[in-house]
């Protein structure tokens, strides 16, 4: 293989190659037959490469896969009970919440940064003992009771902060609302995806710190 | 005044706007959940499977491909979404593999030089019970050589990549990659 342009054809199918060099390539394949016999051949490789079809294995691996992974072998019950959720969604993603802060102290027990005598009382954490639905049921009236005595708070105090501030606390109200209005139209026509019930979780946690950091900055009267 | 530290929220994934149903089943797996887990592995091992089978060549493709998805339940918590769960698997897998063929006893010569990659391969002859089709003359090339066209015409990856999973110049994965295709066209189904 004498002809150093066959040394080229890849560089030049992946277009890998200065224009310059690509003309005279160009140029060279308008009279080399061998090296555009090459180039017509290596463009079917690359399609035939492309084409392959995928195989299953010949036996299947899962079982195998389930014992080392500690899982019980196909058709068995997980390993863990996965989430059915009931409406009302909000409570659903509140207990999400509780649970994926690997705490059953509810956030509002973490209010310090309120005023001392601000209206919003730490709420106990429910005991353990209390059902599932209950549990739900508690968090999600302790997040409403939350964000509603925060936006009292708020309400109350805004003739107390600067213009500048009250919009920017607006502004990310809106967009957090937003996301979770969001997130609940997706829940509506999927109920127990647990993408949508963390990502639900997480921007009621949101609004819930937002609250909190603006309540801060309102002057305690 | 104080800042508020809030970025955009918003659920929009890959133009759906719905995280698909990878990326929940990942989520689902990562705490736990194995029959997610096993949703997971039905979806993917035709992809990871067939991978496993064009790099390796041998006969410790099912235990290989066990090992991507055992070593995929262990990495879950590090799975962000960000990528598709399909491409998150396929790199998991391509590391496996080359971790794996480390320790797989005697190997071939891993990279011939110039033309010997297409003397490798025995030339199709005419005879129809003679000739190779074109999957068994990519499975007989030089491991290196096929490695790398796997990587780059079968599944993708960029020279750049390859270069960096396999540890090599760039220069030497394209000039195998080149010698690859080289012997391959002798084995185009006509
Ligand atoms: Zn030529």
């Amino acid at each position: 293989m004498s002809d150093p342009w066959m040394e080229r054809l890849s560089d030049y199918l992946e277009d890998d190659m200065p224009a310059a060099e690509r003309l005279a390539l160009e140029a060279h394949l308008e009279t080399c037959r061998d090296c555009s016999v090459v180039v017509s051949d290596l463009r079917r490789v690359m399609n035939r490469a492309r084409q392959m079809d995928e195989r299953q294995p010949h036996r299947d691996l899962w079982p195998g896969i389930a014992k080392r992974i500690g899982a019980t072998s196909a058709g068995a019950q997980p390993i863990r009970r996965r989430w059915s959720f009931s409406s009302p969604q909000l409570a659903a993603a509140a207990v999400l919440l509780m649970t994926f802060s690997g705490s059953t102290v509810w956030l509002m027990r973490s209010a310090g940064s309120l005023p001392a005598d601000g209206p919003i009382a730490a709420t106990a954490p429910p005991p353990a003992t209390v059902t599932a639905v209950n549990v739900r049921r508690n968090a999600a009236e302790n997040y409403a009771a939350a964000v509603e005595d925060l936006e009292r708070v708020l309400s109350a105090g805004r003739g107390q902060l600067d213009t500048t501030t009250v919009r920017v606390i607006e502004q990310n109200l809106a967009v957090i609302d937003q996301a979770i209005a969001q997130a609940q139209r997706a829940l509506l026509a999927d109920p127990a995806n647990l993408y949508l019930n963390t990502h639900l979780a997480e921007t009621m946690r949101r609004k819930l710190d937002l609250l909190r950091q603006a309540a801060t900055l309102v002057p305690v009267s | 005044m104080t800042q508020f530290g809030f970025g955009a929220v918003t659920l929009e994934h890959e133009n759906t706007g719905r995280p698909d149903s990878d990326t929940v089943d990942a989520t689902l797996a990562a705490s736990g959940d194995a029959s997610a887990f096993e949703r997971l592995y039905r979806h993917h091992v035709p992809r990871i499977y067939s991978l496993v089978r064009r790099m390796v060549n041998d006969d410790d493709a099912d235990e290989i491909t066990q090992d991507v998805f055992v070593r995929a339940w262990q990495k879950l918590g590090t799975f962000r979404g960000e990528a598709a769960f399909g491409t998150w698997l396929h790199r998991l897998a391509v590391n496996v593999i080359l971790a794996r063929r480390e320790t797989l006893g005697t190997r071939r010569k891993r990279f011939l030089e110039g033309d010997a990659v297409l003397e490798f391969l025995p030339a199709r002859k005419a005879g129809p019970e003679l000739a190779m089709d074109f999957e068994s003359a990519m499975e007989r090339l030089p491991d290196g050589a096929r490695e790398i066209f796997v990587l780059h015409d079968v599944e993708g990856y960029r020279h750049e990549e390859i270069a960096e999973m396999l540890g090599l110049a760039t220069g030497t994965s394209k000039s195998q990659l080149h010698r690859a295709r080289l012997a391959l066209r002798r084995h185009l189904e006509r």
